[in-house]
C-alpha cells in the first residue's frame, strides 16, 4: 500500500504560476491566462488545481473538501465531469492534501462544500473542456466552434472524425489555460448532475479495501493510546509508569500535553499499557460540577422576555436540551512521522488546511514543513472540524520520536469531544384574533466563554412573519468544550421554534400547517410545506394511538419540511414513517440527497428518543454504545423522501435535513398523546 | 508469548500474541487485515464483525485463545472481487455513506442469509439490531438485504 504520494513538482510549478490567489474568486484569473511554464508541459493534462487527465483517458478529480460520508467526492467529480463531458467510467477522485494556496478554504461544514465549490468545478472542469477541444481543432484544422464533446471524445462532425481525450493531452498541455468566466452549460444540457449517481468509493468500502487513517502503513510506527484527564480542566500532577511498562508489547510511555501516552508493537498492548498507569489528577475547579447543577445554573440566567402585546393571548413554555457527543463510528484517530525538520500526518480531519497550521505552531514550523494527507472520515457530523486530535498524534510522534498511529478508544472518544451545547430555552408568544403577535425567544447555551451571545433581541430564525419577533442567545459558563454539530444551533433553535408555533397554533385554534403556511414569508419554503401535507395526507385519519406532526426549516441554501407518524406505546415513542420534502435549488447527485435526508431523520430519532451525555464531578459520565445509543436498524422508520428543483445553483445538503424532524416527532407525540414533550431525549414518564 | 495458529480467509496464518488478546488486534495489527474496524471495543457495535464458522461475531471480544480450529472470514475473504451476492446487493443499492460500519453490515447480513434465506422485515431487522451506522444507511442496507435475498433465491 502506498502512502505517500511523491511530491509533485509539476503540479506545484504549474499551480503556482496560474496564480493561486485566482482560487478565491474561482479558479482563474488574468493570471491564468500566463502560459505552462516548460516544467508544467508533459503527458498530462492538468489545467488548475482539481482536474487532471492521463493519456490512457482517466480523469482525476482532486477533491479540496472532506467527504465524511455526505458524498462529495462523488459530486464533486460529477460537476467537473458534466463541463468536461468526460466518460464517468473513467473518473477518479483523488484527495487532495492540505494546501489553502493552491486549493483555497479546505474547511468542511456548514453545509458549503457544493456550495462554495460549484462554480470553481465547473470552471475546471469547463476549461480542461475548451483545452482539448483547441487540441483536437488544431490537429484537424478545424473551427474549435465547429467540435463538440461528448462522453470524452471530441467530435467533427462535418467530416466525421472524433478523438479520445486521452490522445488529445499532450498536445493540449501546451495550449494556454483559457482565463476569465467560461460559458457553462445551460441545465437542460446536463447528462451527469441530476443522475442518482452510486459513490466512487462504493468498491474499495465493500472490499476492506478502503483505507480509513487507522489503516495506514508506515514504516516503524507504533500503535498508541493516551491516558487522558477524568474532569475538565484537570491537571496531570504525577503518574506511574512501572506495570504499563511492564505489559507485553509496550514500547514506550511519554508525556504529552494531554495527559500521557503508551506506545506499543499493537493497540491491544498499547490499552492495556494505559489502563495499567497509575495517573494522579488535580481535578480543579471542575469538582462537583454535574448535569443537575448546570441545568439550574441555566434556567436561573433566562432573564427578561420581551413585552408581549395588551389583550393578547400568551402562551409561553420551558425546554431543555442535553449535550451530544458526536460519536463517529470511526474513533478520533491520526497517524503522524514527526522528524527534526519535518512532520506527515494521515488524519480524518475536516479541515486539513487547519490541522496544518495547528500542527505547525505544535511543534515550531513553518506551515510548508507539514504535510497533512487526508483519508476518508468514518463519519465526522462537525467533531472533525476541531484538529485536537491530530495535535494529540504529533505530539506523541515528536515526545516518542518516531511514527505513531495514535487512537482514541470509544471512551475516550466519547469523553473527550467538543459537544453539541447543552441548553435551557424560554419562550413566549401571543396571539389575538387568530395571528401571532408576539414571540420572545431566550436560549441559554452552556458553553465555554463566559458572556459570549448579546444581551439584546435580535434575528428570530424563524421563517413566519410574526411582529416584534426576536431571539436571545446567551452562554452560561461551563468547563465542557463544545463544537459543531449536525445543524449546529438550528439542532435546539429551530427544534423549539417548529413545536412553539405548533403551541401557538392550538392557542390560536388553527391547524399547525394551515398556521404555518399563512405566516410563511418564502414562496419555495411555501411548496415544499405544501408538498410534504401533500404526500403525508395531512389531515388523513390514522391508527388510533397514532398522531401526525409537521415542521419545516430553511437554511444552509436549501428548504426542507418533515410530517412525522408516531405514537406512545408502553411509554416509548415510536416513529412510524417520517415524510422528507427538501428543495436543495439544484440536485447534483439525487442518491446522495435522499442518504443524507435519511441519515438525518435517524439522528433526530436518536437525539429526540435516546441519546444525552451527562456530568459527573466534572467529567462525562457515557462511554459506550450501552449507555449512549444511537438509531438502530429497529428504530429506523419507513422514510418517504422527494427532492424539488426549486432553481437556482445548489444548497448545502448535509444539514438541512436534520433540524425539522425533531420538532415533527414532538408536534406528533402531541397529537397522538395530547402532551407536549419539552425536555429531550423525550421520557414520557417526565412529560407533563 | 504463546503462538497461535488461526485459519483466515482460508489459509492457515500464525501469530505470536497474549492469550487474551482479541481477534480483531490480531487480524487488524498483526495481520494487516484492516477491513474489520475498531468502533467500541466493547461488542456494541458491529464495526469489527467477522464470520467465525459462519457466524457474525464481534472480534473485538473474541479471544485468540478462543478460535481453536474455527474458520474465520473477514470483509477481505469474502469474495475474490467484490462478487458476493451480498456484496454485489450493495453496491446496486449505493448503500455506503461515510463506510466505516458496511464490512460489518456486510458480514452480518452475509451470516443471516446464509442461515435464513428469505428473512421476513422483522427477521432482518431482529438479525441486523447489533450492527450501528451513525450515518443511518438502514433503509438501503434492509433494501440490499432483500435484494440479496431475491438474487440467491
Amino acid at each position: 500500500m502506498s502512502i505517500s504520494a511523491p511530491f509533485d513538482r509539476r503540479t506545484f510549478l504549474k499551480v503556482v504560476g496560474a496564480g493561486s490567489a485566482s482560487l478565491v474568486l474561482g479558479c482563474y484569473s488574468a493570471d491564468a491566462k500566463t502560459p505552462p511554464t516548460e516544467e508544467a508541459k508533459g503527458e498530462r493534462l492538468e489545467p488548475n488545481a482539481f482536474v487532471k487527465i492521463d493519456p490512457d483517458g482517466t480523469v482525476t478529480v482532486m477533491i479540496s473538501r472532506s467527504d465524511m460520508g455526505q458524498g462529495i467526492r462523488t459530486s464533486f467529480a460529477m460537476i467537473v465531469a458534466e463541463e468536461l463531458d468526460a466518460d464517468w467510467d473513467l473518473v477518479k477522485a483523488e484527495n487532495a492534501e492540505a494546501n489553502p494556496n493552491k486549493y483555497g478554504r479546505q474547511g468542511t461544514g456548514g453545509s458549503g462544500s457544493t456550495r462554495g465549490m460549484f462554480t470553481t468545478l465547473q470552471q475546471a472542469g469547463a476549461a480542461a473542456r475548451d483545452m482539448l477541444v483547441a487540441s483536437a481543432a488544431q490537429k484537424w484544422g478545424v473551427e474549435p466552434s465547429s467540435c463538440r464533446t461528448e462522453k470524452g471524445k471530441v467530435y467533427h462532425d462535418g467530416s466525421n472524425r472524433s478523438v479520445g481525450y486521452g490522445e488529445l493531452t499532450s498536445t493540449a498541455s501546451q495550449l494556454p489555460v483559457p482565463g476569465g468566466e467560461l460559458k457553462l452549460k445551460q441545465k437542460s444540457e446536463y447528462k451527469i448532475i441530476g443522475q442518482a449517481t452510486n459513490r466512487v468509493d462504493n468498491h474499495d468500502i465493500v472490499t476492506g479495501a478502503k483505507v480509513f487513517a487507522q489503516d495506514v502503513e508506515i514504516e516503524g510506527s507504533g500503535y498508541a493510546v493516551v491516558s487522558r484527564a477524568p474532569a475538565f480542566g484537570a491537571r496531570l500532577t504525577s503518574y506511574d509508569d512501572k506495570a504499563a511498562r511492564a505489559v507485553a508489547g509496550v514500547e514506550d510511555v511519554v508525556q504529552v500535553p494531554t495527559g500521557v501516552a503508551v506506545i506499543a508493537a499493537n493497540t491491544w498492548a498499547a490499552i492495556k499499557g494505559r489502563d495499567a498507569l497509575v495517573m494522579n489528577w488535580d481535578i480543579g475547579d471542575a469538582a462537583g460540577l454535574d448535569t443537575a447543577k448546570l441545568r439550574s445554573q441555566l434556567k436561573a440566567a433566562v432573564g427578561e422576555h420581551k413585552q408581549m402585546p395588551a389583550g393578547a393571548k400568551v402562551v409561553s413554555a420551558e425546554f431543555e436540551f442535553p449535550y451530544l457527543a458526536h460519536y463517529t463510528m470511526e474513533p478520533c484517530n491520526a497517524a503522524a512521522d514527526v522528524k527534526a525538520d519535518s512532520c506527515e500526518i494521515w488524519a480524518p480531519s475536516q479541515s486539513p488546511d487547519s490541522a496544518q497550521g495547528m500542527a505547525a505552531r505544535a511543534l515550531g514550523f513553518s506551515n510548508d514543513q507539514v504535510k497533512v494527507n487526508l483519508t476518508l472520515l468514518g463519519g465526522g457530523f462537525g467533531r472533525k472540524s476541531n484538529n485536537d486530535f491530530v495535535v494529540d498524534a504529533v505530539q506523541v510522534s515528536k515526545a516518542a520520536k518516531r511514527p505513531v498511529k495514535m487512537i482514541y478508544t470509544r471512551e475516550d472518544d466519547m469523553q473527550h469531544d467538543h459537544y453539541r451545547h447543552m441548553t435551557h430555552q424560554s419562550i413566549k408568544g401571543a396571539v389575538k384574533d387568530g395571528a401571532p403577535v408576539g414571540w420572545s425567544h431566550i436560549a441559554i447555551k452552556a458553553g465555554r466563554g463566559r458572556g459570549r451571545g448579546g444581551s439584546d433581541f435580535g434575528n428570530p430564525a424563524i421563517p413566519y412573519a410574526i411582529p416584534g419577533a426576536g431571539l436571545l442567545k446567551k452562554d452560561s459558563d461551563s468547563p465542557v468544550p463544545t463544537g459543531y454539530w449536525r445543524s449546529v444551533d438550528h439542532s435546539f433553535i429551530n427544534v423549539v421554534n417548529e413545536m412553539f408555533i405548533d403551541e401557538l397554533a392550538v392557542a390560536a385554534g388553527a391547524d399547525p400547517y394551515e398556521f404555518r403556511m399563512g405566516l410563511i414569508r418564502n414562496e419555495k419554503l411555501k411548496t415544499v410545506l405544501r408538498t410534504c401535507a401533500e404526500k403525508a395526507g395531512w389531515g388523513r385519519k390514522v391508527t388510533v394511538g397514532h398522531g401526525l406532526g409537521i415542521a419545516c426549516f430553511e437554511g444552509y441554501g436549501s428548504y426542507a419540511a418533515h410530517v412525522v407518524e408516531a405514537s406512545v406505546e408502553d411509554g416509548e415513542v415510536k416513529v412510524h414513517r417520517i415524510t422528507c420534502v427538501v428543495d436543495p435549488g439544484l440536485a447534483i447527485n439525487p442518491s446522495g440527497i435522499q442518504a443524507q435526508m435519511e441519515g438525518s431523520c435517524c439522528d433526530a430519532i436518536a437525539a429526540t428518543l435516546k441519546a444525552e451525555i451527562t456530568l459527573e464531578n466534572g467529567g462525562v459520565v457515557q462511554g459506550n454504545p450501552f449507555d449512549y445509543d444511537w438509531a438502530r436498524m429497529d428504530d429506523n422508520p419507513e422514510i418517504d423522501v422527494t427532492i424539488l428543483e426549486g432553481g437556482g445553483s445548489p444548497g448545502g445538503m448535509g444539514e438541512t435535513g436534520y433540524p425539522s424532524v425533531p420538532p415533527a416527532i414532538a408536534n406528533a407525540v402531541f397529537a397522538a398523546t395530547g402532551k407536549r414533550p419539552r425536555k429531550f431525549p423525550i421520557r414520557m414518564d417526565e412529560v407533563e | 508469548m504463546p503462538t497461535y495458529t488461526i485459519n483466515v480467509n482460508g489459509n492457515n496464518r500464525t501469530v505470536d500474541a497474549p492469550s487474551d488478546m482479541p481477534l480483531l488486534w490480531v487480524l487488524r495489527d498483526q495481520l494487516k487485515l484492516t477491513g474489520a474496524k475498531y468502533g467500541c471495543g466493547v461488542g456494541g457495535c458491529g464495526c469489527c464483525s467477522v464470520l467465525v464458522d459462519g457466524d457474525s461475531t464481534r472480534s473485538c471480544l473474541m479471544e485468540i485463545s478462543e478460535i481453536g480450529d474455527s474458520k474465520v472470514v473477514t470483509i477481505e475473504g469474502l469474495s475474490a472481487n467484490g462478487d458476493h451476492p451480498v456484496q454485489k446487493a450493495w453496491l446496486e443499492n449505493d448503500v455506503p455513506q461515510c463506510g466505516y460500519c458496511q464490512a460489518g453490515q456486510i458480514i452480518s447480513a452475509t451470516a443471516l442469509l446464509d442461515a435464513n434465506p428469505k428473512p421476513s422485515d422483522d427477521e432482518i431487522r431482529e438479525a441486523m439490531a447489533g450492527n450501528l451506522c451513525r450515518c443511518g444507511a438502514y433503509g438501503r442496507i434492509h433494501k440490499a438485504i432483500k435484494s440479496a435475498a431475491e438474487a440467491t433465491k
